[in-house]
């Protein structure tokens, strides 16, 4: 591919921006439609207990209200991400199970007659006993969660790669530690809404969601509908960092209502709703330990990893799988063992987060430090050393492609001085690095691919119809760029039709990190097969050859007599009359192994490609009060090539935030099953006044297979940039964290351990 | 979420608020800002048949000097307020309380006298009907226990101004005008201890000044908080120090501030209010932060803020 490209790796405009700083974007709850009902849900006050009635007929009294609802309105269908994780009926008809629980939900004219309604709504509860505590949850004679999970272990992922044990006895050095992380809350601007229209047999839908094609086809199974009569339509969406992959438990209340109704139904959950009642980030437990040799190098991994998942399945197996995969396609593992145990509590469910991982994560990072400085290394030495690098296979068989790891970590360790400051690291003063891989994409079915169809307007103007769905980081402006690239015309001359199940073609969804990869890489086949098209007709217009025509501002010309050219559009019209308009498909299946199964056949090709990132923090701590400050933080990515580096900049800062600030503040508090801090007051995602002075730095890998080289852009940051924050307190404190968030209390504790305090 | 229904007047002067309170038999709320008062209402912690807003009360509104006293109007807002002339020059623990209040949008909204008169918190309080519904009653919602601490028999729910603190340091009083009159007490008298019902304003009553003396003084603020922003103090000190002698104050643990006289600067009496203040502070797990490091920092911070108006006292 050439590198003098006109559009991509550009720092446009995103083709969302006008709408979103103009307040014209209409998200969910903007919309209105004639004769439409708001919905209110009633949710379990209890977080275990049988259901021994539900009475909805008061509150079908109530004037105003047009439709109620529970569980026996729907049709016994479970939902699960697999065949072995259906569990979720969304309206549970046996049992709660968590306090926020959906139970039953009112549609009415308006919001003050929906809540008269749900207060005349009355349930039968039978107390249970709950467990709130994963590890508790794992003993025998816990209150069982569901009968197919015993000891409430939902899933177990075990992976045994080499000989560990035998490598562990003859390490030179060996340190086992338990990390513990608070879950965190997505804390997306947007809480949950959903608006469902069913009229003449047909459901249309809009909802915040990261897969239309997957939100749509859960909901016909639901709601036993053929597929092609659910239409999940296009939305601006208000950010999802995982929260958005799956169907929501609102998904099914508002089509259950308004199919009841026979009107529109929209449902807006309270902030407070959005943390208790939608999926939100899992508590964990890691004990790392790890065996190097006496030079650095890691002869062996053994993981015990503990996930609290609450009450239902959602997306386990990936879950308790992640955090360790990217780990072992950053690292060489030649004896590896991970035990991952996802345990279901009485608390709300727990899924996926772009920032999935950080006890585990956090902790093998922080002790490696520990282990190379005992060895005489730095942690720059020691990542170098352990890196992957391309052409290497992970522990689990998968091949990295392009990697640039090592020039990673080498930009950031040299623009912060990281390996003078590290050695000098006094108390109350700390640089710490934070590394990471991540697969773009992985093998999710017939679905890990991606198709996309494209047309020539008349004016010379494109359209192009892809899944692809945007979550807010930018993807349909990236799937732009890229038409706009290929077929030469303006970003402004392109129409994009996308995220609508009736239109669009099948996408894997914006949470594999697959939107670049992935569906761009379908948008660039598509426009490339429109292209050679319009410079066939060219070429015979022009008298040249094919070969020899490029596509730039809206003309067609010959590379080597410029003067040779002639407006797209004319082709365009030329094709009409021949019978044969300027349309193309184009699809893009990556290279994996479609066998890989998170817990039966772990192993195999997880990505196409997978992208690299170094985080390195400088903190500085108050030896009186244990405060973190973060005077300044660098990243440093490789994302492939970037598409439009001011919104891979973007994506790394916001990483800083969500997951390296985070990693000091952020994290979910309990009271038993209930939780403490479901708002935005008291759970502390990190101010402007908060973030530290950010450097970012773009490693262009040029990815052989990605759109132009691309891969995906800012993941890494998100799962590394604790790692970061932990290691330099580990610097300062020559210590290890034992739980995260690293609020002033536990750091306080951790310099007056080390000093010998007693509390 | 959505307010409940309610009625909403809005008094021309202070006699006037008074009359539609009577009107309302009790069952009204007086609005400032309603930066406070709102969200509570939304949460349904307080469910007012009328709201009373006093907005629109000139004399509420004004700053003067009379007799040696600022009088600040009760609907002064922070922001109006932290950029005074006598509490940049005069009060440098009010003006740092002030800055150090949420941040400047609220601080532009909120009035000092809804400051002074927020309403107590706690994690298991500060919640929605159905989540505490669920939770079940405690006493401050007129149940029969404490959620936080069993057994306890009081209420330990938290009383989170800034700017009370320093106003204590610097020997405040307040006026209060209500159906029985007017009266003008010390500003600690206003607090009553109890948690559930922490102010001994009588019903009806408006607090309408705030008299501070004005004496230069030299003081600081400390604030325990996670984020550097919006975030209410898990633990405020002041200290403002005039001639010698000083008064500190520690608030955001427990019900109701607590004054301790600086007789003198030596460093054994600073030590031993730093000491003393931590002994006495109760914090329970109702708040962002362990209890116990709340505690701590009681010590750590009192210091910190009499280090720091030291320095400026030389
Ligand atoms: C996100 C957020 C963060 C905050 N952070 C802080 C913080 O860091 N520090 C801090 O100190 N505060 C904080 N607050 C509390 C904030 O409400 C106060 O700082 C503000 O000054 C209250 O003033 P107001 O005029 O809005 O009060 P209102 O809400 O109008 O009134 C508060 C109470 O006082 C009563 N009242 C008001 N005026 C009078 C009067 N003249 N006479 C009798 N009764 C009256 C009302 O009936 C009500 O009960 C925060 C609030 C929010 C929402
Ligand atoms: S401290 Fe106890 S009684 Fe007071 S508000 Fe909190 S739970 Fe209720």
């Amino acid at each position: 591919m050439s590198d003098d490209l006109n559009i991509v790796g550009k720092r446009v405009v995103r083709s969302d921006t006008l709408a979103k700083v103009t307040g014209q974007a209409r998200y969910t709850a903007d919309l209105k439609f004639p004769n439409m009902l708001t919905a209110k849900v009633l949710r379990s006050p209890f977080p275990h207990a049988r259901i021994l009635g539900i009475d909805l007929s008061r509150a079908l009294k109530v004037p105003g209200v047009k439709a109620a609802i529970s569980g026996f309105d729907a049709y016994g269908v479970k939902w699960g991400v697999f065949r072995y994780t259906q569990d979720h009926a969304m309206l549970p008809t046996d049992k709660v199970r968590y306090v926020g629980e959906d139970v039953a939900a009112v549609a009415a004219v308006d919001e003050e007659t929906a809540l008269e309604a749900l207060s005349l709504i009355k349930v039968d509860y039978e107390p249970l006993p709950a467990v709130f505590d994963p590890e508790e949850a794992m003993q025998e004679g816990a209150p069982q969660i569901h009968e197919a999970y015993q000891n409430n272990i939902n899933i177990h992922v075990h992976i045994d790669v080499g000989d560990v044990d035998r490598a562990m006895a003859e390490a030179f050095l060996v340190r086992e530690d338990t990390f513990k992380a608070a879950g965190e809350a997505y804390a997306m601007m947007e809480p949950y809404a959903v608006v469902a229209s069913y009229a003449n047999g047909f459901l249309e839908l809009w909802m915040p969601n990261a897969g239309p094609h997957v939100r749509a086809k859960a909901l016909s199974n639901l709601l036993k509908m053929p597929l092609n009569r659910v239409r999940v339509r296009h939305i601006y969406s208000g950010g999802a960092f995982g929260g958005r992959s799956e169907v929501s438990p609102g998904d099914l209340v508002a089509s259950l209502l308004s199919i009841k109704a026979g009107r529109p139904v929209k449902l807006v959950l309270s902030r407070e709703e959005n943390a208790t009642s939608t999926r939100q980030i899992h508590d964990m437990i890691a004990t790392v330990k790890t065996g190097m040799s006496r030079d650095g190098t890691i002869v062996a991994k053994d993981y015990r990893v503990i996930y609290d998942g609450g009450a239902y399945s959602s997306t386990g197996p990936i879950a308790t799988s992640i955090p360790f995969y990217v780990y072992e396609e950053c690292y060489r593992f030649p004896n590896v063992r991970y035990n991952g145990y996802r345990v279901l509590t009485n608390k709300g469910i727990r899924g996926m987060y772009g920032c999935h991982g950080r006890a585990f994560l956090a902790g093998n990072e922080s002790q490696m430090d520990l282990m190379a400085k005992e060895l005489g290394l730095d942690p720059v030495d020691v990542r170098l050393k352990n890196g992957l690098s391309s052409g290497e296979m992970t522990a689990t068989k998968s091949l990295i492609t392009s990697c640039g790891l090592a020039q990673t970590i080498a930009r950031a360790s040299e623009s912060t001085h990281f390996k003078e400051k590290w050695p000098k690291a006094k108390r109350g003063k700390g640089i710490g690095m934070g590394c990471i891989a991540i697969m773009c994409g992985f093998p999710m079915g017939f679905r890990s691919g991606s198709a996309c169809y494209v047309k020539m307007n008349d004016d010379g103007q494109a359209t192009i119809v892809t899944g692809v769905v945007d979550n807010g980081q930018g993807n349909e402006s990236v799937v732009i760029q890229v038409a706009s690239e290929v077929l030469g015309i303006p970003m402004e001359d392109i129409n994009l039709i996308n995220a609508d199940t009736e239109a669009t073609n099948l996408d894997p969804g914006a949470y594999s990190q697959a939107a670049t990869f992935v569906g761009a890489n379908a948008v660039r086949v598509a426009c490339e097969n429109a292209r050679r098209k319009i410079t066939a007709i060219a070429a015979e217009k022009l008298g040249v050859p094919a070969e020899d025509l490029d596509l730039k501002d809206r003309m067609v010309f010959s590379m080597t007599t410029p003067d040779k050219k002639m407006p797209v559009r004319w082709i365009v019209r030329e094709a009409f009359f021949r019978g044969d308009p300027i349309a193309a498909t184009g699809s893009y299946f990556p290279k994996i192994d479609i066998e890989r199964e998170w817990v039966s056949r772990p192993w195999g090709q997880m990505a196409g490609t997978f992208s690299f990132g170094t985080s390195v923090a400088e903190v500085r701590i108050d030896s009186h009060t244990g405060r973190i400050t973060v005077p300044r933080f660098t990243a440093a990515h490789d994302c492939g090539r970037p598409i439009n580096p001011m919104a891979v900049e973007g994506q790394m800062e916001g990483s800083i935030q969500q997951a390296g600030i985070a990693a000091i503040m952020e994290g979910n508090l309990w009271d038993h099953g209930f939780l403490l801090n479901p708002d935005l007051l008291e759970y502390k995602v990190p101010l402007a006044c908060d973030m530290p002075e950010i450097d970012t730095i773009i490693i262009s890998s040029m990815d052989p297979e990605g759109p132009f080289g691309a891969k995906e852009g800012g993941l890494t940051i998100r799962m590394n940039a604790y790692s970061a924050i932990a290691c330099a307190v580990t610097n300062a404190t020559d210590a290890l964290f034992t739980e995260l968030p690293l609020t002033p209390d536990r750091v306080l504790t951790i310099l007056e351990r080390k000093k010998g305090v007693k509390k | 979420m959505i307010l409940p229904k309610f009625n909403y007047k809005k008094a021309e002067d202070i006699a006037a608020a008074i009359a539609l309170y009577e009107k309302a038999k009790g069952r009204a709320r007086y609005l400032a800002g309603g930066t406070d008062l709102i969200p509570r209402v939304k949460l349904r912690l307080s469910t007012p048949g009328t709201i009373i807003d006093l907005k629109g009360i000139e004399q509420l509104h004004t700053i003067s000097r009379q007799r040696g006293s600022l009088i600040i109007g009760a609907n002064v807002t922070l922001f109006e307020l932290k950029n005074h002339d006598v509490v940049k020059n005069h009060f440098p623990a009010l003006y740092e309380s002030l800055d150090a209040t949420s941040c400047e949008t609220l601080q532009m909204r909120g009035t000092i006298g809804g400051n002074i008169l927020q309403n107590t918190r706690c994690l298991l309080y500060n919640k929605s009907l159905e989540w505490r519904t669920a939770r079940g009653f405690c006493y401050k919602m007129g149940g029969e226990s404490c959620n936080v601490v069993p057994g306890a028999s009081e209420c330990f729910s938290n009383y989170c101004s800034d700017n009370a603190l320093s106003l204590l340091s610097l020997s405040a009083s307040v006026n209060l005008a209500g159906p029985g009159g007017e009266r003008k007490i010390k500003l600690e008298k206003l607090f009553s201890g109890n948690g559930r019902d922490p102010f001994t304003m009588r019903p009806g009553e408006i607090l309408t000044e705030i008299r501070v003396p004005v004496k230069a003084s030299s003081g600081a603020y400390e604030k325990l908080r996670v984020r550097n922003a919006i975030d209410y103090p898990l633990l405020g000190v002041a200290v403002s120090i005039r001639n010698g002698s000083g008064r500190v104050c520690v608030g955001g643990i427990g019900p109701a501030p607590r004054v301790y006289p600086l007789k003198d600067l030596s460093k054994t009496s600073l030590k031993e209010v730093a000491q003393h203040a931590r002994q006495e502070a109760k914090p329970v797990s109702n708040a962002a932060l362990s209890p116990g490091y709340r505690k701590k920092m009681v010590q750590t911070l009192t210091q910190r803020a009499v280090k720091r108006a030291l320095k400026e006292e030389k």
